[in-house]
């Protein structure tokens, strides 16, 4: 643009200055539509075969509560747990997860209180897919969206019940509004500025279908300290049939046996993990342990053994218990 | 035509951009990954660490019953309300409560943020107005 203004044409000057001005705005305009249009494309999803779910899914019967003044998260919460067979109304959830002072509810809170009522929380990878893939297999879901921009947040929780990949839907029991449809290019520019944070609460013994083991462990673990390893039972043993492979989920699954009392069970479990991780020091503790309190005391040697052995975070706490074991 | 749209509108969109581009100082932290071995050792021999981090959580889960009576619960609600917390939560809660997003808050009614909002509405951006569906 400079070596233009600098040609001996002053005639030509101002005429070209508007004309540059011109262009710029138009050009800033147009930039600034690509660069808006960027930040909310359609979420690009691959094909519902690849993902191995339906067209469309509408979940039935899921309750819907109106929310009265900031209380998104308590109606979000009873929408879902009453879903999941649980009696609770809005009124009873207000004083167990509303902050008062903050107009709102926060994400932790969200989880623990479905652990108050016998349900796991699991919170889902924050993506798109995810999503689609528990609202397929019927778990009704619990999203929170900004509406607004960054700068002027409007939070808001709301509970996915369906989609619709032809026509690019969401289907949503949302703030006063059942069966709310949004475009999934809104309902995502909304849902990706809390980092597609999105939960399902479910009974002990179902898990998320699109979840992996570490999530779901988490999870369970969490829901196993705020009740109890009996109530948790059924979930570590649907994470043991998922993931049969995975020695954490038998170790946990073990403990929890323990806790429930029956150590048989317990020591089987932990079995299982030194099994699956011959190197795993930490469940081969745990089985020693466990056999000594059986009285095998053989096996609970070999195992305390093995576990004093490996280089582990847990080889001090080894190596006592087989000094121990041995007076 | 054009030229008075794209003045009026330049520094509508300028603004935005540079709003749009601000950190997102309330955005959700993702959740810190607790380790299972830590929560799993109610067995066994391996009390001594277990018993220094207990004290820890000890220590932040009183601090997070006095942040929830701060933020207006009521006192008698409190103690079942955090000791449904898992000790990631915890520790979220403690660190960060002031900066969690709260679900359902409201927007400052200023004219040009809702003359903003009206625009992104439109756009597909943002979902305020329930009206620009």
């Amino acid at each position: 643009m400079s070596h233009l203004l600098e040609r001996p044409t002053p005639r030509w000057q101002p005429q070209r200055q508007a004309w540059n001005a011109r262009t710029a705005g138009v050009l800033l305009l147009m930039a600034a539509l690509l660069l808006l249009s960027g930040c909310a494309t359609s979420p690009r999803l691959a094909s519902p075969s690849d993902m191995g779910i339906a067209e469309r899914t509408y979940i039935d019967g899921v309750p819907f509560h109106a929310q009265r003044e900031y209380q998104c998260g308590p109606a979000s919460l009873a929408m879902v747990l009453n879903y999941s067979n649980v009696d609770v109304s809005v009124d009873t959830l207000i004083p167990q997860v509303f902050l008062p002072n903050r107009d709102g509810s926060v994400q932790p809170e969200m989880q623990s209180t479905v652990r108050r009522y016998d349900r796991v929380s699991f919170v889902l990878d924050g993506n798109f897919p995810s999503l689609l893939k528990e609202l397929d297999a019927g778990h009704p879901v619990v999203v929170m969206q900004n509406l607004s921009l960054p700068a002027w947040p409007m939070w808001h929780y709301a509970v996915a019940i369906g989609y619709d990949l032809d026509e690019q839907l969401m289907t949503l029991h949302s703030g006063e509004e059942a069966d709310r449809q949004e475009s999934f290019r809104r309902f995502d520019a909304t849902w990706a500025r809390s980092e597609r944070w999105a939960m399902v609460a479910l009974p002990p013994g179902d898990l998320p279908v699109s979840v992996g083991p570490r999530r779901a462990m988490d999870a369970i673990a969490s829901f196993e300290q705020a009740n109890d390893a009996r109530a948790a039972l059924p979930a570590w043993h649907a994470v043991t049939e998922r993931w049969p492979q995975d020695a954490m989920a038998w170790f946990a699954q073990g403990n929890a046996e323990h806790s429930a009392g029956d150590p048989e069970a317990a020591a089987e479990a932990f079995r299982h993990a030194t099994e699956q991780q011959p190197d795993m020091a930490v469940a081969w503790l745990n089985l020693g342990l466990t056999l000594e309190s059986l009285g095998e005391r053989d096996e609970a040697h070999l195992a305390l053994q093995q576990a004093a052995t490996l280089p582990s975070h847990w080889q001090a706490d080894a190596e006592e218990a087989l000094r121990r074991f041995r007076d | 035509m054009m030229k008075k749209l794209s003045r009026v509108l330049s520094p509508l969109l300028i603004a935005f951009l540079v709003l749009g581009s601000m950190s997102v100082a309330a955005a959700p932290q993702p959740a810190p990954s607790s380790s299972l071995v830590s929560t799993q050792d109610a067995l066994s021999a391996d009390q001594v660490s277990a018993d220094r981090e207990r004290i820890h959580e000890v220590l932040a889960r009183q601090d997070v019953q006095d942040q929830l009576v701060a933020q207006g619960v009521d006192p008698a609600d409190v103690e079942a309300r955090v000791a449904a917390l898992s000790d990631a939560e915890v520790r979220q809660m403690a660190e960060q409560l002031d900066d969690l997003p709260a679900g359902a808050s409201v927007v400052g009614a200023l004219v040009f943020v809702f003359v903003l909002l009206l625009v992104t509405d439109l756009l597909g951006l943002t979902n305020v107005f329930p009206f620009t569906r």
